[in-house]
């Protein structure tokens, strides 16, 4: 082999190898991929199996795209290698590696995936507090029984709805509309379920960082279904207790 | 001693004078040939894409800054309710038929489909109701503005009264019993007209995908209509079929989507059909595990009527391991179709013509969105992404990077087979530079977005919302991705009065039984049809010394 020959062969095999080795030296530390930490008990759930999907996302498809550019950048045909290639067209072995490989990452990703909706979906027998959230046309109605029966704070597509809940404690939000197909999504706290006319849902969870996040509808809903928003705001337990309390009073 | 009869000396017809240009559209418009028909498939839906594609740019330009500048949330609603009712079933499904019609007949060696009259209603069946449901545009009230998901009770009369809703609903059954048919088409001619010695495992992966698709079409597209007609009976005639006090929100749901996940396949497949067929001319090597492709297939079209709730996790009614694992598992034989790519292309002679490029382009857009497929059917972090842009990305990356990569790939590959012309490869090369990028910069970002918060089907967001900057970036890709189209066109014209090509195969290397026929092919298909004895038998006649390596 002359000398050009292998010097632009090590080259072709720098500009393959440096984003791979760009791409892993990257994930000395996990970030949390876009998703604040800590901040309810689903994301405490969900966020860890968010960064390793991702990364078991990123080996996958960074050994699979250099599979793909590798072949393009170094079996081009040329003069000197004749007009037709060695025609392989089954390899055995090789294929039962590839199926099978496939199947372990999946079984992986699904025993983690089970274990974790089972948590994100479990109903505790007792919850410490109870709200309503129902979706009208457009905007919500949240509703604490703790405050009294009727007591309902109604939102419009002018003026969107906040939803207060307690920091630190589990609520379990009864999910239903009045209407069409609305859905109940808190971005911020990786969790959604879709508000159904005719069927009552459940999520349980707990709130952990006192803040405002933005929430949305995100089922399409009708004409004003862009300002179906509210804010879910997380307050400390006294302030929570208090907010029942201004409520009981405006609506007596 | 043996004699035989004189064999008769078969020659393509004189060249016929040139028609005026009524006789033209009448010939079009009343033939029975499969090419012709597939054309007129091709075109159409080509048509619906530029359609498909400006509803887009209105979408992508209203959202550039916060704040409604150019039309109003129920317009905005009437636009992406036609994008995507456009794209998926005037524009993608259709261009599936019309692939199909051109290249399947030539691959098996038939002279034409096995209803050819039948073929030419669907045509019409499916022009005029696409022609149909887009027409609520010009209705009061507007187009249908549902969304292509149509959910109930949303679609109904109360909360979507007037005739722009029929409109879509109708049209649809009736452009739906087009595909229906198109599909019944398809698997007869596959079963009964193939050539002599074209078994079953010597037909091509296209061939293969088309009847696996039609299939599909067979198993998807009737829930689908039955589902339209059971919706239109409540519009009209005031039934409770869909009526949330009976459970009606979630079966139109999973109806929906018992039509929605195999139609992702009906789309899917005849393009990496496409893609199948373009990487080993182009590697000059035969496909590698062609059994275990096919196999892989079968597997993808299976399980793909076992996946469909995955759709509706946030829903709260279904049964969540079951439709994550069947989710997860269409991974795998999606895994063995990429391997198999890979492995054609492996050790081979690989040179980039312009359908290669395309199909590279496909290749690596598909992986993503097949990776991000694969976070999706996780259900807890589907819960934090579901319905917003994040997903809006995934299945653009899965869609376009399958259905319009190929298209163009199959354009370019099969021009001279179509038209007997060459397109430009500098034209072309350009032309997909361009399209790629675009591509990317209006779609890569858009996961960002969804991660962020940004719910899918909003006209509008707010300053404060932090969604501006990429909302931004996105509509700059998206420019550029329609830019792509002036190459593409000039290329077309220019190329209109190039020399014809005179060989069977100008590629040099192909392999299907289209590459052993003129370019285009006689009405009737083939003069003569070479010894089919493999799955390359245009290979096997054009290089008899090359001989395939078994296992």
């Amino acid at each position: 082999m002359s000398l050009p020959t292998r010097k632009s062969r090590a080259l072709r095999l720098g500009l393959v190898i440096a984003p791979l080795v760009l791409a892993l030296s990257g994930c000395s530390k996990v970030s949390a991929l876009g998703f604040p930490e800590g901040v309810t008990s689903v994301n405490d759930i969900s966020l860890p199996l968010w960064q390793g999907a991702w990364i078991a996302a990123g080996v996958v498809g960074v050994i699979t795209l250099v599979l793909i550019l590798w072949p393009a950048v170094f079996h081009r045909a040329k003069a000197s290698k004749g007009e037709f290639p060695k025609q392989t067209q089954y390899n055995v072995p090789v294929e039962i590696v590839y199926t099978v490989i496939p199947f372990i990452i999946i079984a992986v990703l699904f025993y983690f995936t089970a274990v974790k909706q089972n948590e994100i979906t479990e109903k505790s027998p007792t919850v410490a507090h109870e709200i309503t959230v129902n979706g009208i046309q457009w905007s919500w109605q949240f509703g604490y029984p703790e405050a009294g029966e009727n007591i309902v704070v109604t939102g419009t597509p002018e003026k969107p709805p906040t939803l207060v809940v307690p920091v630190g404690e589990r609520v379990r939000y009864t999910i239903t509309s009045s209407d069409v197909v609305h859905a109940f999504w808190v971005p911020a706290f990786m969790n959604q379920i879709q508000n159904l006319p005719g069927v009552t849902n459940q999520i349980e969870f707990t709130a952990n960082k006192i803040g405002e996040y933005p929430g949305f509808c995100n089922i399409l809903c009708g004409r004003s279904h862009t300002y179906m928003r509210f804010t879910m705001k997380v307050v400390s337990q006294a302030d929570y207790q208090q907010y029942l309390e201004t409520l009981k009073a405006s609506a007596a | 001693m043996t004699t035989y009869a004189e064999r008769p000396v078969i020659t393509a017809a004189p060249g016929i004078a040139p028609a005026s240009k009524g006789k033209n559209f009448v010939k079009w418009v009343t033939s029975t040939d499969h090419k012709t028909i597939g054309y007129l498939y091709l075109m159409t839906s080509f048509a619906w894409f530029l359609i498909g594609g400006i509803l887009a740019l209105i979408l992508r330009f209203e959202l550039t800054r916060p704040g409604m500048q150019f039309i109003s949330t129920e317009q905005y609603n009437q636009v992406f309710t036609m994008h995507g009712t456009i794209m998926l079933l005037m524009f993608a499904t259709p261009l599936f038929v019309g692939f199909a019609n051109v290249i399947m007949p030539l691959q098996i060696g038939a002279a034409d489909v096995a209803f050819p009259r039948l073929n030419m209603l669907s045509y019409w069946l499916f022009l005029f109701g696409s022609i149909m449901a887009v027409s609520g545009f010009l209705a009061p009230g507007g187009a249908a503005s549902f969304g292509w998901t149509a959910y109930a009770p949303l679609a109904n009369s109360t909360y979507s009264p007037g005739i722009g809703g029929d409109l879509w609903v109708v049209g649809l059954a009736i452009s739906g019993l087009g595909t229906i048919l198109g599909g019944v088409n398809f698997i007869t001619t596959i079963f009964t007209m193939r050539a002599p010695g074209m078994t079953m495992f010597r037909m091509s992966i296209f061939s293969w995908n088309v009847l696996l698709t039609s299939i599909l079409v067979l198993l998807a597209f009737p829930p689908l209509a039955a589902a339209l007609l059971a919706l239109e009976s409540d519009r009209i005639y005031g039934s409770h079929v869909f009526d949330p006090a009976n459970g009606g929100a979630m079966l139109w749901q999973h109806l929906f989507w018992f039509f929605g996940h195999p139609e992702v396949y009906i789309l899917a497949l005849p393009f990496f059909g496409i893609a199948t067929e373009i990487l080993p001319v182009f590697s000059r090597k035969p496909i590698f595990g062609y059994k275990g492709l096919i196999a892989a297939t079968i597997a993808i079209s299976a399980l793909s009527v076992a996946v469909w709730a995955h759709h509706m996790f946030a829903s709260g009614q279904v049964l969540l391991p079951f439709f994550s694992f069947m989710t997860f598992l269409i991974g795998v034989p999606t895994g063995v179709k990429f391997f198999n790519w890979i492995g054609t292309m492996w050790r081979g002679h690989v040179t980039f013509e312009t359908p290669m490029l395309w199909v590279m382009g496909f290749l690596v857009t598909f992986l993503f969105g097949g990776i991000t497929g694969i976070i999706l059917a996780s259900p807890p972090l589907d819960f934090a992404v579901s319905a917003s842009y994040f997903v809006v990305a995934h299945f653009h990356y899965v869609l376009f990077g399958t259905v319009v990569f190929a298209m163009f790939a199959g354009f370019y590959f099969w021009w001279p087979k179509m038209t007997g012309k060459m397109l430009n490869e500098r034209l072309g090369k350009i032309h997909f530079w361009t399209l790629f990028f675009g591509f990317h910069i209006t779609f890569l970002i858009q996961h960002w977005l969804g991660i962020k918060g940004f719910p899918r089907r909003y006209a509008d967001y707010l300053a404060t919302d932090g969604f501006t900057g990429m909302n931004m970036i996105s509509t700059v890709g998206s420019f550029l991705l329609a830019l792509s189209m002036i190459p593409f066109a000039i290329n077309v014209w220019i190329t209109r009065k190039s020399p014809k090509v005179e060989v069977d195969d100008p590629w040099g290397y192909g392999a299907s039984l289209e590459w052993a026929t003129s370019c285009p092919p006689p009405r009737h298909n083939f003069l003569s049809i070479p010894r089919i004895r493999s799955e390359r038998p245009a290979f096997d006649l054009h290089h008899p010394h090359i001989k395939t390596e078994g296992h």
